[in-house]
């Protein structure tokens, strides 16, 4: 009971807080120099409702464009995970493969993720291949970097204790070994997830006709500072959402780990 | 842990060592054959490793195609980058210290800042651009916005793990908040905050990286998008190994500030 | 009393047989002579202590046992064959615990069995029985981070047991425990190795545990390790800590210690 109100108070706080900067916001631009520059809390949110319903350029609603962004985050993050944890764990738990595969991943690592726009634009084209080679690799190289640390980490003892009673090596990989690297995947691919989201923003902005990146650019391009908050807030609203995803499915699938009162 | 194991792990590493060469030298082997032997790909798209070296060697010192050698698009990038994120870190940090310690800064500054977290940086780009339009101040906003919240987020949560018992210790013996504070508090939320200033060069690098594409006249994200409008990829390539090399070289330097600042070493 | 203990010991072999048996640890910053020609018999069902002062061999001594580790010189025999390996056998439990702390405490017990592809219907009754044994039932479905350091290690023990193994070798199982829970766990020890017949080997650096749980006490050499002395201990049980035999074992084996530092 009294953490419920506890809660309910800290909410009841970040909630005026909001407020709070929402009104500073409508009061600056009402009031000072900065309205010339930057639209009404109220405009932006009244072309949101608008957009809902209304196409922004030719095809598609706000949410039409978060779709495709999303569709290509998504298959872009899928295959990243696939190759990160696979190449994170055989690099961690084999010598031999961390011999060779590690020096060639130290040199992609450090690559920031846009980089690699251009030269994806050269190889792919400026099709969708392009940017799912973007944000596999904006992901790919977070969650492997993080699963190889994890595969490092697995205790010794614990995978001894497992042989002693009588695992074989393959058991012994599938009963200790992944399982005591599921906490280091999973923050691997919480940074990817986000990373990705970016990357897939950086691409669409850099070459696009349609997807929320595009959105902003189009605005950028029209002069219209409208459009691009509306693009803000809609993106700002979904990498929240997949924060807050990914947590929960951190906490379903990782319980062994909460102490708990 | 067997004797000979044992007696042969220099071996070994010797042998793994060996091992990563080849495998480097293996993979240029590749791709000079697929290339410039077997010319499996055209060479706009991806050239022989001997053009990019090439390419590498002359962009040191050519101006050729887009207006500046290598070293100014670097300097460029860097005073940029540099501007922006010293601006956010002298900001970000002791905001986000004084975020934890006291309550009120923490319910003023806590909503602004939650309603700012989740927007990625690269999204502000255009907002940047219409603003300021292709400027220097532009990107070092830009670069500020990406810096100051991965600071004041993990120096927050760094003052905030503190173990109230250090506390209590201190106030044992009698010391007063602000020691408590300074004694305390920072020296052990000194690893958290090192932990932002990686994250916050990371995604101002990225930031920079992205701002330099979309709207630039210098700096290396400004010369691989030439390179892409002219389809040269060796420049591309060139470029994007440099973004690469900075950036292995900054987190070096990092270690090397970490070790000076972070005392008793890390906490595991 | 002791002459029968005498004849029985004789006539039967030894299960365990450590034969002349020295292991260095080889490294960059120089060898480590670790165990130093050590001999020793364990026949079947005994209990045997490992007692010695000090942090190194006895931990080693129990890994030479278990297959983790292989001998420098001499031969370990266990069960009429050499040990080149670890072998469900030979059950271990950790001063560490060593849990798979991403399983509950029914999957931990029944990991033994169910690596050995037993039924599912029958490892569970198996595991069932020894968490029962060891006072855990109704913690079945519990992560070993919820539970006490004792509570801990008592999984550690069923887990040992339930792969029903000819040997248990306890490493300083009691070692991170406070006194009190201490004393419930020796107890438990006793009443356990009582009610399922095993060969135990026991490490401890506790004279007290020693004598309370052991069948006979062999007292170790400190660094490098090899046999200093035996003691056999034939008071009835359960053993009372403060019965006048009990303490002047105690004094005898406590002043003959600090002739081996």
């Amino acid at each position: 009971m009294k953490n419920l109100s506890k809660r309910l108070g800290t909410l009841a706080l970040s909630l005026l807080g909001i407020g709070a900067v929402i009104i500073i916001w409508a009061l600056a631009v009402r009031y000072t120099r900065i309205g010339l520059l930057l639209p009404s809390p109220w405009e932006v949110v009244k072309r949101f409702a608008y957009v809902c319903s209304h196409t922004i350029g030719k095809k598609y609603t706000v949410f039409g464009h978060l779709l495709i962004s999303l569709k290509r985050v998504l298959i872009g993050f899928a295959a990243a995970s696939v190759a990160g944890i696979i190449l994170g764990i055989s690099m961690g738990r084999f010598k031999m493969i961390e011999a060779i595969f590690r020096p060639i991943f130290e040199i992609v690592r450090p690559i920031p993720s846009v980089a690699w726009i251009p030269l994806a634009i050269v190889w792919f084209g400026i099709g969708e291949n392009a940017k799912f080679y973007i944000i596999f690799m904006a992901g790919f190289v977070n969650i492997t970097v993080n699963t190889f640390a994890g595969a490092k980490q697995v205790d010794e003892n614990v995978l001894g204790a497992a042989y002693m009673l009588g695992a074989s090596k393959l058991q012994a990989f599938f009963r200790v070994v992944i399982p005591s690297c599921v906490p280091y995947i999973f923050a691997g691919m919480q940074v990817g997830l986000s990373t990705c989201w970016m990357a897939v923003l950086a691409a669409e902005m850099v070459s696009s006709t349609a997807g929320i990146g595009w959105t902003i650019t189009s605005g950028q391009e029209n002069g219209d500072m409208v459009q691009i908050f509306v693009g803000i807030i809609a993106i700002a609203v979904v990498g929240l959402l997949m924060a807050v995803l990914m947590r929960w499915l951190e906490k379903v699938l990782c319980q062994w780990r909460e102490r708990g009162s | 842990m067997d004797e000979k194991l044992q007696n042969t792990a220099r071996k070994r590493r010797l042998q793994y060592r060996l091992i990563s060469l080849c495998s480097i030298l293996v993979f240029i082997g590749i791709w000079y054959l697929a290339t410039a032997v077997l010319q499996l790909a055209p060479s706009y798209s991806l050239p022989s490793p001997v053009k990019v070296f090439q390419t590498f060697i002359t962009k040191l010192t050519k101006t050729a195609p887009e207006g500046a050698t290598l070293g100014q698009h670097f300097l460029a990038s860097l005073q940029v980058a540099f501007t922006g994120y010293v601006l956010g870190v002298v900001i970000g940090v002791p905001l986000g210290i004084l975020m934890a310690w006291h309550k009120w800064v923490d319910i003023i500054v806590r909503p602004v800042f939650d309603f700012l977290k989740p927007i990625p940086p690269i999204a502000l780009i255009p907002v940047m651009i219409v603003l300021l339009g292709i400027t220097i101040k532009a990107k070092a906003v830009l670069i500020f916005f990406s810096t100051v919240i991965p600071c004041i987020l993990n120096s927050y949560s760094g003052i905030k793990q503190t173990k109230s018992i250090h506390l209590w210790v201190a106030q044992t013996f009698g010391a007063s908040r602000r020691q408590q504070l300074f004694t305390i508090a920072i020296p052990s939320a000194m690893p958290m905050i090192f932990a932002g200033l990686r994250v916050a060069m990371g995604s101002s690098w990225m930031a920079l990286v992205a701002a330099e594409l979309l709207a630039s006249t210098k700096g290396l994200g400004y010369m691989i998008s030439v390179g892409r409008a002219l389809l040269r990829s060796d420049l591309i390539i060139v470029g994007i190994l440099c973004l690469g090399l900075i950036g292995i070289v900054i987190s070096f330097l990092f270690d090397l500030l970490e070790k000076l600042f972070v005392r008793g070493g890390k906490e595991r | 009393m002791e002459g029968a203990w005498i004849l029985m010991a004789e006539t039967k072999n030894p299960i365990i047989s450590c034969d002349h048996v020295s292991k260095t640890f080889y490294s960059l910053a120089g060898d480590h002579l670790v165990v130093d020609d050590l001999s020793f018999n364990v026949y079947e069902n005994e209990f045997v202590v490992l007692f010695g002062p000090g942090q190194c061999g006895k931990s080693t001594i129990l890994n030479l046992i278990a297959g983790l580790e292989l001998p420098t010189k001499g031969k370990i025999i266990v069960d009429g064959e050499p040990v080149v390996g670890p072998s469900p056998n030979r059950g271990m439990v950790y001063q560490t615990t060593n849990l798979f702390m991403w399983e509950t405490v029914m999957q931990n017990v029944e990991f033994g069995p169910s690596v050995r592809h037993v039924p599912r219907k029958k490892r569970r009754e198996i595991a069932q029985k020894y968490i029962d044994l060891v006072g855990l039932t109704g913690f079945e479905k519990h992560y070993p981070v919820k539970l006490s350091g004792g509570m801990q290690q008592r999984v550690g023990i069923a887990r040992a047991y339930a792969n029903e193994p000819k040997i248990i070798c306890m490493d300083e199982p009691f070692g991170h425990l406070d006194a009190q829970t201490r004393y419930l766990m020796e107890a438990d020890v006793d009443r356990i190795t009582h009610a399922e017949k095993r060969t135990v080997l026991f490490v401890t650096n506790n004279v007290e545990e020693a004598i309370y749980l052991a069948d006979r006490i062999i007292l170790l050499h400190n660094c490098p390790t090899s046999v200093h002395k035996e003691y056999k201990v034939d008071f009835p049980r359960p053993r009372d800590y403060t019965a006048p035999d009990f303490l002047a074992l105690r004094e005898k084996i406590t002043d003959e210690m600090d002739k081996t530092l």
